[in-house]
């Protein structure tokens, strides 16, 4: 009941990011957005033609007025088919997120998992050679463009010039067997170039709780090391971690990646989303819009409802 | 105070404390050229903007745009990196490319860090007003829209615009050395010293902006060099999208030029943007991570 209670009040505070997150994207994408007035008209149009079409798309109104009428359209989920492709704009969702879900996913979970567990490593060998070379490996990933990863993995395990194992480009699922092998060498370059940051993020984070007094005492006390890990300093570096990776969620699912995407070609949201903001498909930025303004306010909301999981101290008023 | 004890110690770094003084700054410099990596990475850094330099000055790489040999030549005397696919040097291109990196990273850097300072000191010392929040409410909500596609729109809007680019980096780079600089003027807006100027009857303004702000220095030098890094590496992605660098070259342009050669088994163009790339932006992030160690006062007061 208190979380429901505090769920409630969350979200209501989470308006002003919304509409912030809608107003933004009205004056960038819609408002100084493309002009679609001559795509829609023939050749040689009349002035009257001109101005027909305006008042169609709704240019003549006030600045206010259409930005409004954008918020309803968003608010009532009235989002329609797609201009350049004619397709539901809810149907194209449910086609291409899912598909970006699944691309990322495997290599969201692991940078994330083996950032960690190298950060562990490198924490509890301080100072040490382990320590040493993860965290040089890491500044070396770190210093690698994700543009680059990509096409070096794709030299070496896709191409005729390398090993040739996987497909080259695109994303033809019908089986797991498939899956795998399109999504193969995607999440080697993701991995690669998350581990980096990952991997030093977390050390900074686990790093600072070791040298806490309460870990000290609780080494003191005899305390087993496997313990001392996992209770202790897990445990409690649990709060910046949560932040980091709930946070990464509403991007995972709206821009997915769009690197990977456009350079792979597979049909992802992020392709779609970008493709949408350079041909000014209104109909799909609004629902992607919305719907990012809306997974943030439930990461927000995620986040804070995790920290009470984790830590009873903090209490959720 | 130390200068007599430096003399009577005549130990080394007690006088060279005695030369450089007692202060952050002096300490950090001290800290610094004792870090080999981080010396190493400066001489690395300064040998690029010595070639960025040269490029923008005129010395070389002056025929990056010149074709001038065949289509994909080997390397060659003439051509040290070969060619790429319709005969441009690809040794000149990458030279020139790196004028082109400082030049977004600095430009970027330098004017993100600054609005990212001035509009972070502003919501640490009016935290909890209004100020604060529209200011906090702006960050927030920037930070949820993804980077690429707030970057795509912003290219689209000003469009043609050379310095798109720029502006979208820069619009979304000072949050993070804004929320580092709030906290940091929340902390000492507390102390003797502001409590000071404002007895005197210093002017707010004046509070925050000449008394304040330059004791955030030190985090705003590191940022900035994180955010250079951030510049280049997102300019790469940026041209390989087609929103990125819009006249001249880069080496994201050489990079999205190479995707087709390098299914055709010709690497030269890739290679030589990449490594290039790859050795400016080790060499600064393993600076920054020095100057980081070397200014972090909790090290440097011990």
């Amino acid at each position: 009941m208190e979380i429901l209670q505090y769920s409630v009040r969350k979200l209501i505070a989470g308006i002003p990011l919304v509409l912030g997150v809608t107003f933004i994207s009205f004056l960038l994408m819609v408002y100084f957005g493309p002009d679609k007035t001559y795509e829609l008209l023939g050749k040689n149009p009349t002035p009257e033609q001109i101005e027909e079409v305006r008042r169609e798309l709704g240019y003549d109104q006030p600045f206010l007025t259409r930005y409004a009428l954008y918020v309803q359209e968003i608010a009532t989920l009235n989002f329609g088919s797609s201009e350049s492709s004619g397709e539901l704009v809810s149907s194209l969702l449910a086609r291409t997120i899912p598909v970006s879900i699944a691309l990322i996913t495997p290599g969201f979970v692991l940078g994330n998992l083996l950032g960690v567990l190298f950060a562990l490593i490198a924490a509890y060998h301080r100072g040490s050679w382990a320590d040493k070379f993860i965290m040089g490996a890491s500044a070396v990933g770190m210093s690698i463009s994700f543009l680059i990863a990509i096409i070096a993995f794709q030299i070496i395990f896709s191409s005729n010039f390398g090993l040739g194992l996987f497909p080259v480009r695109g994303w033809n699922v019908h089986s797991f067997g498939d899956y795998l092998s399109y999504v193969t060498v995607p999440t080697l370059a993701t991995v690669f170039v998350a581990l980096g940051y990952n991997t030093r993020f977390y050390r900074a984070v686990i790093v600072e709780e070791m040298t806490r007094d309460h870990v000290r005492t609780a080494k003191a006390f005899g305390t087993p090391p496997a313990r001392l890990f996992y209770k202790n300093i897990l445990k409690n570096s649990m709060i910046p971690i949560i932040t980091r990776v709930v946070f990464s969620i509403p991007f995972v699912v709206i821009s997915g990646s769009l690197l990977i995407e456009s350079y792979f070609g597979i049909p992802g949201v992020g392709k779609v989303t970008f493709d949408a903001i350079t041909s000014g498909d209104q109909p799909v930025l609004k629902a992607v819009v919305g719907l990012t303004a809306a997974l943030f306010v439930l990461a927000q909301l995620l986040t804070d409802i995790l920290y009470r999981a984790v830590d009873p101290r903090v209490s959720l008023t | 105070m130390s200068n007599g004890v430096a003399d009577l110690t005549a130990n080394g770094s007690e006088l060279d404390s005695s030369v450089f003084g007692d202060s952050l700054w002096g300490k950090a410099f001290l800290k610094f050229r004792r870090d080999r990596a981080g010396m190493w990475s400066l001489a690395v850094v300064t040998a690029y903007a010595l070639i960025a330099l040269g490029v923008w000055t005129g010395v070389w790489g002056t025929s990056w745009a010149d074709v001038s040999g065949a289509k994909w030549a080997p390397i060659s005397a003439e051509h040290w990196l070969g060619t790429n696919i319709i005969g441009q040097d690809i040794f000149e291109r990458a030279v020139f490319s790196t004028k082109t990196a400082f030049e977004v990273g600095l430009v970027v850097a330098v004017l993100a860090t600054v609005l990212g300072a001035v509009l972070g000191a502003m919501a640490g010392f009016f935290s909890g007003s209004w100020i604060d929040e529209i200011i906090i409410w702006l960050m927030g909500v920037l930070d949820s829209i993804p980077f690429y596609l707030l970057v795509a729109a912003i290219a689209f809007s000003l469009e043609g615009n050379p310095y798109a680019m720029h502006i979208a980096m820069i619009s979304t780079f000072w949050i993070g050395t804004s929320r580092l600089v709030r906290g940091e003027v929340i902390k000492l807006k507390s102390l003797d010293f502001v409590e000071a100027a404002r007895a005197t009857g210093v002017n707010q303004l004046t509070i925050i902006f000449r008394h304040i702000l330059p004791n955030t220095f030190h985090i705003l030098l590191v940022q900035a060099t994180i955010t250079f890094v951030a510049a280049i590496k997102s300019e790469v992605i940026l041209s390989f999208l087609g929103i990125g660098v819009q006249d001249g070259i880069s080496w994201g342009l050489m990079i999205a030029e190479s995707t087709f050669e390098v299914l055709a088994g010709f690497f030269n163009n890739f290679l030589a943007a990449s490594v290039l790339m790859f050795g400016l932006v080790m060499a600064f992030n393993m600076f920054s991570d020095a100057l980081q160690d070397a200014l972090d006062p909790r090290t440097v007061s011990g």
